[in-house]
């Protein structure tokens, strides 16, 4: 009983900690690559791309994985996919009316979170095949390492572009008597590529030190 | 009638999750919609209140019973959104919502002229994409600021000199979205006046 227990705790643990690093969305499975790119010219879109990633993976993996044994294997896509656009919908409105500045910034990209492939693989992979626990694990451990990359990497970009974090001064800018001269490349897309190509090298190379 | 228990069989999960996802997105929409609208409301009347500040009602034409049509840049016949600034029952100048192709997205502007239609006091940019460092800086002051006071329909753009009367300086390595925006305030000024002028809202210039 005990031994039982503790390995369903194992089971949750490896599952959150998948997401996070050993399989993380964006350093390891490379998907969600076009927010990734798009979004993430300074922290604030970024950290609400991924808030609203989160919340849609949540949800669809929630209902995925409650409806997983009344699935019709040649229907399954178009389940995932209408239980994502009914989310992503929910979310897109909830920040047209909260947050109108931000999701004026997002743009199409809060739209497009439907064809975020980091959903329908974890509908897919997990929620289609384990219970709710597991599937809850899983969404909050692949949205939050989702969430986190793109904010480390928006952060570079928008401390490397504006010299702020979160448009807080962090560097003195050099035409208010600073030192620091704002790089306007790293706020466009090849400040994404480069970034997004730097950090997975540097990934690439802590895990095979490791291995 | 093996047919349809065999359709049903099959799909009745997602008949029944079409009619409650269904269902969900409508609540969620009834619920926000109208403070999504009041949002936009809002952006509008601040941006439009700060390029007339003396006024504090933006009351849209069709409210009045009005509907300008102009024909776009792009040549097809289109509504434009045209609203009275007041402050009580009197007239300060009307504020047009304009749109035009920029360098790499669409440009929407709020375009604001005197109750003559003869002189800009300003515009400002509602929605664009223009590139970060360049481009954008069509939403700094020390673009906008050059078209204040300007006679309308006539700007043109000059690439380096002295911003003196009908003459505006285009931002240095952002010649194209400068072009953008003199072309779709010196377009929309044109054709929305004499619309305008068509509908008996205002005055023939040679009164």
């Amino acid at each position: 009983m005990t031994q039982n227990s503790e390995s369903t705790v194992g089971i949750y643990k490896q599952t959150l900690l998948a997401g996070l690093w050993r399989e993380n969305p964006v350093f390891r499975l490379l998907l969600g690559m076009c927010p990734t790119l798009a979004v993430t010219a300074a922290v604030k879109p970024a950290l609400t791309m991924g808030l609203s990633v989160i919340f849609v993976l949540l949800c669809s993996n929630i209902v995925v994985s409650l409806m997983r044994n009344f699935l019709k294997p040649h229907l399954r896509i178009l389940m995932f996919t209408l239980t994502i656009a009914t989310f992503v919908t929910i979310a897109d409105l909830f920040l047209k009316a909260f947050q109108p500045e931000m999701s004026e910034t997002l743009g199409p990209y809060v739209p497009l979170i439907i064809v975020n492939c980091i959903i329908i693989c974890r509908a897919e992979a997990c929620a289609s095949k384990n219970n709710l626990i597991v599937s809850v694990i899983d969404a909050l451990g692949m949205g939050v390492g989702f969430t986190l990359t793109l904010c480390v990497l928006a952060g570079i970009r928008e401390l490397l572009s504006t010299g702020t974090i979160f448009e807080i001064q962090i560097f003195a800018l050099a035409e208010k008597g600073g030192w620091f001269v704002p790089w306007a490349a790293m706020s466009m897309p090849v400040g994404a590529f480069i970034t997004l190509g730097l950090l997975l090298g540097l990934v690439n190379v802590v895990c095979k030190r490791k291995a | 009638m093996s047919k349809i228990k065999h359709f049903i069989q099959q799909s009745w999960l997602l008949i029944i999750s079409s009619f409650f996802f269904g269902l969900l997105i409508a609540i969620a929409s009834a619920a926000w919609s109208p403070r999504i609208e009041q949002n936009r409301i809002n952006k509008l009347n601040t941006l439009a209140g700060r390029l007339i500040p003396e006024a504090n009602d933006f009351v849209p034409l069709e409210n009045l019973g009005v509907v300008i049509e102009v024909t776009s840049l792009k040549g097809d016949k289109k509504k434009v959104d045209v609203y009275k600034a007041m402050a009580g029952e009197k007239c300060f100048g009307w504020t047009i919502n304009a749109v035009g192709s920029g360098f790499q997205d669409k440009i929407e502007l709020v375009i604001a002229v005197d109750k003559d239609f003869k002189t800009i006091a300003g515009f400002d940019v509602l929605a664009s994409n223009e590139t970060p460092g360049f481009g954008d800086k069509i939403k700094e002051d020390k673009f906008q600021g050059q078209f204040k006071g300007k006679a309308v329909a006539t700007l043109e753009l000059i690439k380096s000199g002295e911003a003196k009367d009908n003459k505006i300086l285009a931002i240095s390595g952002a010649t194209i979205s400068s072009e953008a925006v003199v072309k779709i305030i010196n377009h929309y000024m044109k054709e929305v006046k004499e619309e305008m002028q068509r509908k008996g809202l205002l005055g023939n210039d040679s009164e």
